[in-house]
């Protein structure tokens, strides 16, 4: 342990540490999370049940200051304790913080905005009606045709991620100095000169779940905006135990459907291309999307899919869409479920062009079903 | 036993016993001719905590009269939920913020006085008021109250703390309650630290966390220094200015002594290591403070 106590394994920082825990509360659902650190960025791993896996990609340039410095070689007799592995000639260190508190220590002096973050295991309400209601508003106006201004508008709306929040910016220090030492947390705010110094606990990382989407097998890929995804999640009954999403391969419409009318009826006829089904005690909610540009930025699907999996899982990952940009749904041929969602980002003041978008995913399992 | 007075400042006194009621469901007040005492001691208390406090009479009254037999002193002991609710109903009304959305009166004077009602002691409350169309309105509250025998008020005391190791002016509580609503999910207890050079921390330390949260260049009032000067221990080594002296105390405790943030102009901290944390809070300016809460936390002692 003593060599690699002179240079830190991870120093990375940031100037605001809003963009950063909205990326780690989208995952913060259960209490332990393996963090993974590689040249790239950190990778924080949280899984329930056994079936639900979120991922939260945090990559370097997120980050104002970004140094990995590989572990070490560690001898023989260590090998097995050290976390350090090659895996495709890729360097990587692996440890396990309780999140909850790392998060809350980067709230701590309650400038990261968004909602609190304690009571970890207890389910946030579904929206805050407040906020909801200014979204619906801007959704609809893009809605209405923007699609391209879209884009654009992005840098301007993220703002609104973060309600406003108060302009006072709290910039934060990590440092990990290896295998056996606490992650250092430096959290201070810009003005007035006040820091938190934390030392968090970090734990040996254990296997996760492996749950590798093959993309071979992929049999529903769906890109939409995010809005569209949290109002109909939103929508449903927290009572719900169930969720099934159904995909049908799009039609192409006929060669006799010139008119937008006729298209119109035979897209009407045809099995909805995809729909969502929630089933609870109290009854049953379908929703379904058009395959419509203004709505599904993408839709492929080779063949009908459908598979369900429990509603408290999917539930999971409402806070990682609430603050998302864009979302990817995928299912393989096995139900294997891959949300994607796209997190807004800041400009690193070190290289404000390319900027890697970070992102969360969450797999997820099908429930079995009798035929 | 006569007592009278008009309220003329609600909102201090619906503050201060804001803060008073976090920490307990009945309180003492003590009316002398120069001050009012709102005093805290039950042993039972979250950690122990308590809060003995002198707010001078010109800050909340008008029109003050006093008389009794044990030296024109009266102690009572009441219900903290009842004294808000009849300040409450003036506060509302007065206030200009809310006056449009709450009661639909100007108020015009409070009164308090000592009554007997069915052989009850009580504090009545006559609010007079004006309504929008100039009616006159009157409203009475009794508060239902026990008045203190001079025997037991005698044994009321402060708790006893030796000279504190340091004082300390903290910054805003407000900012701090929020740093320590954090903490408390992750510990029970929370060091707090100050040393003459103006550093100050709130440190929590557990199995799975360290966190210390440092504010530097807080002032260190002098009048400290010119008081540890007349003493006898004059000649001692002049001590380390970034030495920190730490006191231990719980978290929970802390947090009541932070709802006083709603009443707070100026706070000053005295660490008495080993013994206990003492808050001063003022209330107005500390110029012509109009009374000051001093609560009494009792340090937990650390076997390590």
């Amino acid at each position: 342990m003593s060599q690699a106590g002179d240079i830190p394994v991870l120093k990375a920082s940031v100037h605001d540490v809003r963009y950063l825990s909205a990326l780690l509360r989208g995952v913060n659902f259960a209490n332990r999370a393996t963090v993974t650190v590689t040249e790239k960025g950190l990778v924080i791993v949280v899984e329930e049940s056994r079936t639900l896996l979120g991922t939260a990609y945090i990559f370097s340039d997120a980050f104002d200051e970004f140094i990995y410095h590989a572990e070490a070689e560690a001898p023989e007799a260590q090998g097995s304790q050290r976390q350090q592995q090659t895996v495709n000639e890729e360097l990587f260190s692996a440890f396990e913080i309780p999140l909850n508190i790392f998060l809350e220590l980067l709230n701590i002096f309650g400038t990261a905005g968004g909602p609190a973050t304690s009571k970890p295991g207890r389910f946030k309400a579904w929206r805050k009606p407040g906020d909801e209601s200014e979204e619906h508003e801007s959704d609809g106006g893009e809605g209405g045709g923007a699609q391209d201004e879209g884009s654009s508008n992005k840098k301007a709306k993220t703002g609104q991620f973060f309600g406003g929040g108060s302009e006072r910016k709290t910039g934060m220090r990590l440092t990990y100095i290896g295998p056996g030492y606490p992650l250092t947390l430096i959290v201070a705010e810009d003005a007035s000169g006040l820091t938190t110094t934390c030392e968090i606990a970090t734990f040996d990382a254990e296997p996760h779940l492996e749950l590798p989407f093959d993309s071979d097998q992929m049999m529903l890929k769906i890109i939409l905006k995010s809005s569209w995804l949290r109002d109909a999640l939103s929508e449903l009954d927290p009572s719900c135990d169930k969720l099934t999403f159904i995909g049908n391969p799009s039609d192409v419409p006929d060669a006799g459907a010139h008119t937008a009318r006729q298209r119109q009826r035979a897209r009407m006829q045809a099995q909805p291309n995809f729909r969502i089904e929630a089933t609870g005690t109290f009854g049953n909610t379908e929703m379904d999307y058009p395959n419509d540009r203004d709505v599904l930025e993408s839709f492929e699907c080779e063949a009908p899919v459908r598979f369900s999996y429990r509603f408290s899982h999917i539930a999971r990952t409402i806070r990682a869409l609430q603050t998302s940009v864009k979302t990817s749904l995928r299912i393989d041929n096995e139900g294997l479920l891959s949300l994607q969602f796209l997190m807004p980002s800041s400009t690193p003041r070190m290289n404000p062009v390319e900027v890697t978008s970070n992102f969360i995913e969450f797999r997820c399992l099908a429930l079995e079903e009798d035929p | 036993m006569r007592f009278r007075a008009g309220v003329e400042n609600v909102t201090t006194f619906f503050r201060i016993m804001q803060s008073v009621e976090k920490l307990q469901k009945k309180c003492i007040i003590k009316f002398t001719e120069e001050n009012m005492q709102v005093i805290c001691n039950n042993d039972a208390n979250e950690g122990g905590i308590q809060v003995w406090s002198q707010i001078k009479i010109d800050s909340i009254f008008n029109n003050y009269r006093i008389q009794s037999n044990s030296n024109n002193e009266i102690t009572v002991n009441l219900t903290c939920e009842a004294l808000m609710g009849a300040l409450r109903s003036v506060s509302t009304s007065s206030g200009t913020s809310n006056s449009a959305s709450g009661s639909s009166y100007e108020t015009d004077e409070v009164i308090i006085k000592l009554a007997k009602k069915n052989d009850q002691a009580v504090l009545n409350f006559e609010i007079t008021g004006t309504t929008r169309v100039g009616r006159k309105v009157r409203i009475g509250h009794d508060v239902k109250i026990e008045v203190m025998k001079p025997a037991d008020v005698v044994k009321l005391s402060e708790p006893m703390c030796p000279e504190p190791d340091i004082h300390v002016l903290l910054p805003s509580l407000q900012k701090i309650r929020t740093i320590v609503e954090r903490l408390r999910s992750m510990s029970d207890v929370l060091a707090i630290r100050a040393s003459q050079s103006g550093c100050l921390q709130l440190s929590i330390n557990t199995e799975s966390v360290k966190v210390d949260t440092e504010w530097k260049n807080c002032t260190i009032p002098q009048m400290m220094k010119e008081r540890a000067s007349q003493d006898d221990n004059a000649d001692d080594p002049p001590p380390d200015p970034e030495h920190l002296f730490s006191v231990l105390v719980s978290v929970r405790s802390f947090l009541k002594f932070l709802s006083s943030h709603v009443v707070s102009t100026t706070t000053i901290a005295c660490i008495c290591q080993n013994h206990c944390l003492i808050l001063y809070v003022y209330i107005g300016d500390v110029a012509d403070a109009g009374g000051v809460l001093t609560f009494y936390i009792p340090a937990i002692i650390d076997d390590e």
